[in-house]
């Protein structure tokens, strides 16, 4: 029952990661994670799996999260993982212009297989290359401002961002969750049917989705 | 031919990182007594002395007396390659059981043509993976060197050849452990055998859009564990937890992609002659290895659901299936990190062979089939005929 001490937390948060294939996710997770970078790592076949537990805005919460193969063809296992997952971190290469091109692929994948209300965080990595950009931060800036995404250049290598990112979904997810724990516990107690609290949508990131909807 | 081994290889900057008997860089601090090892390696030395005498006149030169002995004394053939090929021979057994050397004979030209004169549209992808397949492995550790080119000519052969399934990540670990064995056109040949089913039911659908192969054998891979371990099938429903979080690598990659190579080794023996249901069987053996394991894990997780589940959250239903996921989160580690011993090939492929699959996967399949709509099956068939024509 030792193992007691690790489960105490107060929210688990779901979190996918995704972007095209050699992007940075997995070393951008395992910097997260347990503060590691690999240079010679393996690319992920089917789908790999990490946790770590943090503050956010005084609570403790544990971020499940979710690390996809990031070719095309591997969708057809990863997209189930989308569903239940509260946030997503949207990777691409600052050095290759295609793995930008391609988030608004990513943003339908993410449309069409999870949550509406998931928050999305929108990461240019590999910062730590800029002699080799290709895609300016400022591209980046106001892709994600259309997009209603939240936007970070981070460097899994050199360690930038990379919690920052993190941090700022999560605090998105815990903000948006209280709101509604709070427009639920309202709800209830003026129509005493507490079971619809987890029907109720929320304005400030019902938004985002429904912008992306009409891109393309 | 079949020996493209670190061992004689004069290529080889001499490494200061030390290695393997495979060409594995080693991770761990070894610090094992050096007698220990020294005594085990010369009995074995002596047994391997005599396999290896047993095994040449099984094969004949060059594999002349193969076929032969095949059809004689399937028994001793299957037996013998239960124990393991002898490494030294491990190249051309595994090209004669596959079905690979008829392939090649019959399509004199066809890879050089493949490699030298076709384009594929999967180029990048290729490279981009190319370093990142075994990298911790010396043959294929340095840039553009040797290993990293063979990897990715058979990679970019293949994808030409079959511009369908193209080139799709894990293919790469396939071709890579075919690579530390024998040339470039004989593992392109055997890649072919395995994925087009020269000898068994072809594997390309673990690479075609939407990855139906895979889709199959996770799907025939739950049910039967349900079957063998019911207690574990239980706890892992209960835990939402499915084989697609821990096994579909198993299937892509034929334990290739993260299992001692050692034990890769063994396996991919058996796989190359009795086909894909060694992987269910070492599967569902290591599982079983595991159980008590695995099954104390979930029993933790009933308490945790009756103390949390009063936890508010509103974000939806599924936030409290996840407010237990400590055990959870166990298993998927215990999945994903089996203990040593579980590894031990002599331990785990004993227990694999004792599993009885043949029967239930075929039925499962026509189950798996029937709720998917016929799809592919005659496909696959009509594509073997030409194959051996």
């Amino acid at each position: 029952m030792a193992n007691r001490v690790d489960h105490e937390y107060d929210y688990l948060f779901k979190i996918v990661l995704i972007g095209d294939s050699g992007v940075g996710k997995s070393n951008i997770l395992s910097r997260f994670t347990r503060n590691e970078f690999c240079l010679e790592s393996k690319s992920t076949i089917g789908v790999e799996f990490a946790t770590r537990t943090l503050q956010v805005e005084g609570k403790t919460v544990k971020a499940q999260i979710w690390d996809t193969a990031g070719q095309e063809r591997y969708r057809a296992i990863t997209s189930a993982y989308y569903r239940g997952a509260v946030g997503a971190l949207l990777v691409y290469d600052i050095t290759k212009s295609q793995t930008f091109d391609n988030v608004q692929r990513w943003l339908r994948e993410l449309r069409d297989h999870a949550d509406s209300n998931i928050v999305i965080m929108m990461a240019g990595n590999k910062s730590d290359l800029n002699h080799l950009r290709a895609v300016s931060e400022e591209d980046g800036h106001t892709f994600a401002e259309r997009e209603g995404l939240s936007f970070l250049e981070t460097s899994a290598l050199e360690a930038t961002n990379v919690e920052k990112a993190f941090q700022t979904i999560l605090a998105e997810i815990y903000n948006i969750i209280s709101k509604k724990a709070l427009a639920s516990q309202e709800a209830a107690a003026s129509t005493t049917i507490p079971g619809q609290g987890t029907t109720i949508n929320i304005d400030d990131s019902g938004n985002t989705n429904k912008r992306s909807c009409c891109s393309t | 031919m079949d020996k493209k081994r670190i061992d004689d290889s004069d290529s080889v900057p001499v490494p200061s990182q030390k290695l393997d008997r495979f060409g594995f860089v080693k991770q761990e601090l070894n610090n094992s007594p050096e007698g220990v090892s020294k005594t085990r390696l010369a009995s074995e030395y002596v047994r391997e002395e005599r396999r290896v005498r047993k095994w040449r006149k099984m094969i004949g030169v060059g594999g002349s007396d193969w076929k032969h002995y095949v059809r004689r004394k399937p028994h001793v053939v299957k037996r013998r390659i239960r124990k393991g090929i002898p490494d030294c021979l491990r190249g051309l057994v595994w090209q004669l059981i596959s079905g690979s050397r008829d392939l090649l004979l019959m399509n004199p030209g066809v890879y050089e043509q493949l490699v030298i004169y076709e384009t594929s549209a999967s180029e990048l992808d290729i490279i981009r993976d190319i370093s990142r397949t075994f990298p911790s492995h010396v043959f294929f550790q340095q840039r553009h060197g040797p290993g990293q080119r063979s990897l990715y000519n058979v990679l970019k052969a293949y994808s030409v050849y079959d511009r369908e399934v193209g080139y799709v990540q894990g293919m790469g670990f396939l071709a890579g452990i075919l690579l530390l064995y024998m040339s470039e056109e004989d593992a392109f040949w055997l890649l072919v055998a395995l994925l087009k089913g020269a000898v068994h039911a072809p594997m390309e659908g673990l690479y075609l859009v939407g990855l139906p192969l895979v889709q199959q054998y996770l799907f025939q891979f739950d049910q039967l564990m349900k079957e063998h371990l019911p207690k574990l099938g239980e706890h892992f429903t209960q835990q939402m937890i499915n084989p697609s979080m821990y096994a579909s690598q198993w299937f892509i990659t034929v334990f290739s992609y993260s299992f001692p190579f050692h034990l890769a080794l063994r396996i991919w023996d058996v796989f190359l002659y009795e086909g894909v249901k060694i992987v269910f069987k070492v599967g569902l053996a290591l599982l079983k290895y595991c159980l008590d394991d695995l099954v104390s894990f979930s029993k933790i997780s009933t308490l945790f659901l009756i103390r949390l589940s009063g936890l508010c959250c509103a974000y939806g239903c599924y936030m409290f299936v996840y407010q237990t996921s400590l055990p959870f989160e166990k298993l998927i580690h215990a999945l994903r990190n089996f203990p040593e011993d579980a590894m031990d090939p002599d331990k785990l492929l004993p227990m694999a062979y004792s599993i009885k699959v043949s029967k239930r996967l075929e039925e499962l399949r026509q189950e798996y089939e029937r709720k998917n709509g016929e799809v592919a099956q005659s496909a696959d068939s009509s594509v073997k005929q030409k194959l051996l024509r």
